[in-house]
């Protein structure tokens, strides 16, 4: 299969802050490719880069088939972007903002109207076509913003951070549409926070941070290398909260994590770890009211890479959806 | 999509222009386009001018070149700053189209600003103070190339790499005074010393100026077709400081 991104050596530097380091990677033709990083981690200076809007201090892009420092305009002509903040023209109605993206794009004259039908159906928007953008939800702007980006049938899109601060619906239309994109044949470059989103939408995942890819494979190989973090989740009666600390001193608990009602002890080996816990709850006469255990899940790999505290991403995406990512770093630029 | 440079180049004029329109609609009726760009010219033309003893046709003449040069240099620093922090901007720079094409439609939105405005100063000079013009040809060749010219001026200061209107309004503002003063608007070349007028000689708007009094009271101190050139040159000249901040916006992020 031939390749629809190749990274090499790709670097930037915004003053003296390395934010992207001698970066490499591909991504496959019709693959959906997750870029995965907590804050400040590069995630968003590297899909700047790949996307023409900055400029690598180093390294070299080759986007299906053209090198992207040379010729970006063959390359941008096949690319859509949706970027973190939904950047459509609120002054305009939705109908002008599609006509608008198709005319910038080229799209044939005779073709854009009924394109810009079909995705406004397809996004729920058919009924506010002729609504200036200012009046919509977050969620219908998000949908706007998505179909713009695909108004010229591109055959390579990147996301970033499509869903965070969506409702329900709207996160599952934009799921569903990235599911029949790619059937279709597009590459998706999905960069998110949201480790579950990657584990259901994503052929491979990479996972970034300090600026360097820490690791790139499929979400179930990587959770294969991960088996140190299995665990086994237990909801004890009565007062089965109050237990954390004597729970955690069990032999082969690494360490526990409240969840709810319950708590999730990690463990290289839960079949060991079972026989304690049973023998834990009869003798002080707790009813075990569930038991099950885990494998690791994405977010175990992500947080064992980058080093994070479990609990740590659930609150760096409530915070993100406040603030761009890296605004905190520097001044110069955006990371 | 078409092919070859000629197709590649239709392509690229039809973008410039679908930017253009774009613009247009969302941005004529901003208060900061009102405020900067319609307002400014027609209180700083009654400011100096009210009370003083001044032909009709010299009003009409001092009226159009405030309004091509204000009006025009006000777009491009309130525009792309804006679009900048709306993100509305990286849309416009990720699109299959050249840097300098971009540039052009940005261009062109506040020429036309200007030319529009142009118009209505110019009907209510003529048709209700009863102004003459001399030279018809020369007024609209000027009023054009003025406004494309001073448009470009203009997209100087909103290639500054920021996100924040705030940081590009100062210098453009003090900027467009400065050369208010020193470039024949309100003291006419005649009367300056020679230390003004060759100060004044560096200002874009002196050949403005000029070519009004040319069009209107045929009574233009430079060569009017050296104002046209002048003005012709500005439109290159002052382009080329974008491209360079634009490149420089692209390596530090903007």
């Amino acid at each position: 299969m031939t390749n629809a991104i190749e990274v090499q050596n790709l670097t930037k530097y915004y003053g003296d802050l390395l934010a992207v380091d001698h970066v490499d990677f591909d991504v496959e033709q019709g693959e959906v490719f997750g870029f995965l990083g907590p804050n400040g981690a590069g995630k968003t200076t590297t899909q700047r880069m790949l996307t023409t809007l900055l400029e690598p201090t180093e390294g070299r892009i080759r986007i299906l088939d053209h090198d992207l420092a040379h010729d970006p305009i063959p390359v941008k002509r096949k690319m859509g972007l949706v970027p973190e903040e939904s950047n459509v023209y609120t002054e305009l109605t939705a109908w002008e903002n599609l006509m608008f993206t198709a005319r910038l794009y080229l799209v044939e004259p005779g073709e854009r109207g009924p394109r810009a039908r079909d995705l406004l159906e397809t996004f729920g928007l058919w009924e506010k076509r002729d609504v200036k953008v200012e009046d919509f939800s977050k969620g219908m702007r998000r949908r706007l913003s998505i179909a713009m980006a695909i108004i010229h049938h591109p055959t390579l899109l990147f996301l970033d951070e499509p869903t965070p601060g969506l409702d329900a619906q709207s996160t599952r239309t934009i799921r569903s549409l990235i599911r029949e994109l790619n059937a279709k044949g597009v590459t998706i470059f999905l960069t998110t926070h949201q480790i579950e989103e990657a584990n259901q939408l994503c052929d491979r995942v990479a996972i970034i941070n300090h600026g360097q890819i820490a690791a790139i494979d499929t979400p179930e190989q990587l959770k294969a290398a991960f088996r140190k973090v299995q665990s086994v989740e237990v909801a004890l009666e009565p007062d089965g909260q109050a237990h954390g600390e004597r729970l955690k001193a069990l032999p082969g608990v690494t360490h526990s994590v409240k969840m709810g009602d319950k708590w999730r002890l990690y463990t290289e080996r839960p079949s060991g770890l079972l026989p304690e816990l049973l023998e834990y709850a009869r003798a002080r006469d707790l009813e075990v009211v569930s038991l099950n255990t885990l494998g690791p899940s994405l977010e175990d790999v992500f947080l064992e890479i980058t080093g994070q505290e479990i609990g740590a991403v659930r609150h760096e995406t409530e915070e993100s959806q406040g603030r761009r990512p890296g605004a905190r770093r520097k001044k110069g630029g955006r990371r | 999509m078409s092919q070859g440079i000629m197709g590649r180049i239709r392509d690229e004029v039809s973008q410039a222009w679908t930017v253009a329109v774009k613009d247009i609609k969302v941005y004529y009726l901003k208060p900061g386009m009102i405020m900067f760009g319609l307002l400014m010219p027609f209180f700083m033309f009654f400011s100096f001018s009210v009370k003083r003893e001044m032909a009709a046709a010299q009003g009409v003449a001092r009226l159009l070149a405030l309004t091509t040069f204000f009006t025009a240099a006000s777009t491009g620093p309130f525009i792309i700053p804006l679009e900048r922090r709306l993100g509305t901007y990286d849309r416009l720079l990720a699109a299959p189209m050249s840097l300098l094409s971009l540039l052009l439609g940005k261009i062109a939105v506040g020429a036309f600003f200007a030319i529009g405005v142009s118009v209505v100063a110019l009907v209510v000079g003529v048709g209700i103070f009863g102004a003459t013009v001399v030279s018809p040809g020369f007024l609209v060749v000027g009023i054009i190339l003025g406004s494309f010219s001073f448009s470009t001026l203009g997209l100087i200061f909103g290639s500054i790499p920021t996100r924040n209107p705030g940081d590009v309004q100062m210098p453009s503002t003090l900027l467009r005074w400065g050369l208010l003063f020193i470039s024949g608007v309100f003291v006419p070349l005649a009367e300056m010393g020679a230390v003004a007028r060759a100060l004044a000689y560096v200002s874009p708007l002196t050949y403005a100026q000029d070519l009004m009094n040319h069009a209107v009271l045929n009574a233009g101190m430079l060569n009017p077709w050296l104002d046209l050139i002048v003005l012709l040159l500005g439109c290159g000249v002052f382009l080329i400081p974008s491209l360079l901040m634009h490149r420089r916006s692209r390596r530090l992020g903007y």
